[in-house]
């Protein structure tokens, strides 16, 4: 496996990482705010506003959430394009 | 610098091997010989080049895991390869591998290795001999499994008269099985923050998981076996009777009671024995092929002069 392969491969763990990593702390900020949700929800007099609460927050963190895997995706493809640019073409053929 | 960097590829390969090669990554070792730290092309020319005085004995050494081969070396720059090279003739071939990958897709792809090795290899082969160190010797043994049940049964087998594994835990590894239990009770819980400890407990690659129970083939993992001696006709992966095995183990306490629980401190002594030391049963192995290395720990019993004697006098 050449260095350029191991390159691209750790770039694309990395990007792995982060993009499994922001989803799974996604879920647990979800869940955890769920939970304090699900009290509010319960009490008649504030459950309606409190369910659009928790609607606005969910999508809020998905956003929040989505940007930084956005960004990671960009950041990803930026360092590919570098590591395409930067290749000398009679590398590959040199490389076992 | 080469080979620290092979080293953290090794890590990395035995901690998410199986996610790396499973999504193609460049980072997703393939099984291969090497020679020099150079992966050695398994062709004639290859070999020839790299061994111009080939012997027909060969002795094969498989690493374990998250390490390369460079686990073999000595103190003195030597390993138990050059120096079986040196005694008795051998031609040493070492192995390097994905260790995350489930054993059973190693020993299907040492056993492919072996077919390749035994077409090309310049002169031939009259033995290989196998050392396996660790995780090593489960991929041997898997590979011979396979090997023996195959149809028809393949060429290389018949040349290996003579295995042996160095703190291999044959029984399984007490360490993995404790894990595993771990991450059974978190996932159990149903709290968003023990969930996710329970998934970060969870990301160990199938070959670490393997090893909890010593899992040679696919279908192990599914079913939990009864741990019975690997010389008991009724193991699904006995030991084959063909063939010579021998064993080692380390034991970092001189206490018997202490020995047998925490062995060298990765693997007990009744795994890496398959029992022998305590319970000299119909199936144990016969005394002289089985040997504790009193004080060497799991990662030390790869190159220690101590071991190596065991391993010359088997080879002789």
């Amino acid at each position: 496996m050449s260095t350029r392969e191991r390159l691209r491969g750790l770039r694309r763990l990395v990007e792995e990482a982060v993009e499994h990593g922001s989803k799974a702390v996604e879920d647990v900020h979800k869940a955890t705010a769920a939970r304090t949700f699900t009290v509010l929800e319960a009490i008649p007099p504030i459950a309606k506003p409190a369910k659009v609460v928790h609607t606005v927050h969910d999508l809020w963190l998905s956003g929040i959430y989505g940007a930084i895997r956005v960004g990671n995706k960009v950041v990803g493809k930026t360092l590919e394009v570098a590591l395409d640019v930067s290749e000398d073409p009679g590398e590959r053929e040199r490389e076992p | 610098m080469g080979k620290k960097l092979e080293l953290a590829v090794a890590v990395l390969n035995g901690a998410v091997g199986d996610h790396l090669a499973r999504t193609g990554n460049g980072l997703a070792t393939a099984m291969t010989l090497v020679a020099n730290g150079r992966p050695l092309a398994c062709t004639r020319a290859a070999l020839a080049a790299a061994h111009p005085e080939a012997s027909a004995r060969i002795v094969i050494l498989v690493h374990g895991l998250m390490c390369t081969e460079d686990i073999w070396t000595l103190p003195d720059g030597s390993d138990y390869g050059s120096l079986l090279a040196r005694d008795h003739g051998f031609t040493p071939l070492y192995v390097r591998y994905n260790s995350g990958l489930p054993i059973a897709e190693n020993g299907k792809a040492f056993a492919a290795l072996l077919d390749a090795l035994v077409a090309a290899y310049p002169v031939t082969i009259e033995e290989i001999v196998t050392i396996g160190y660790s995780m090593g010797g489960l991929v041997v043994r898997s590979a011979c499994h396979l090997a023996s049940v195959a149809a028809p049964t393949s060429a290389w087998l018949a040349l290996v008269r003579r295995a042996m594994y160095v703190g291999t835990p044959h029984l399984g590894a007490p360490m993995e099985r404790v894990g595993r239990v771990v991450a059974k009770l978190l996932r159990a819980v149903d709290d968003p923050y023990t969930q996710l400890a329970a998934e970060l407990a969870d990301l160990r690659s199938d070959g670490v998981k393997d090893l909890g129970d010593a899992d040679l083939r696919h279908e192990d993992r599914a079913r939990r076996l009864p741990r019975m001696s690997l010389r008991d006709p009724r193991h699904p992966v006995p030991l084959l009777a063909s063939i010579k095995h021998f064993l080692v183990a380390g034991s970092l306490s001189t206490d018997a009671r202490l020995a047998s629980i925490f062995g060298d401190s990765i693997v007990p002594l009744r795994s890496a024995t398959d029992g022998s030391c305590i319970d000299a049963a119909t199936f144990a192995l016969p005394p002289d092929h089985v040997r504790i290395v009193s004080g060497a720990s799991h990662v030390a019993l790869a190159h220690d002069a101590r071991v190596y004697e065991h391993l010359k006098e088997w080879c002789a």
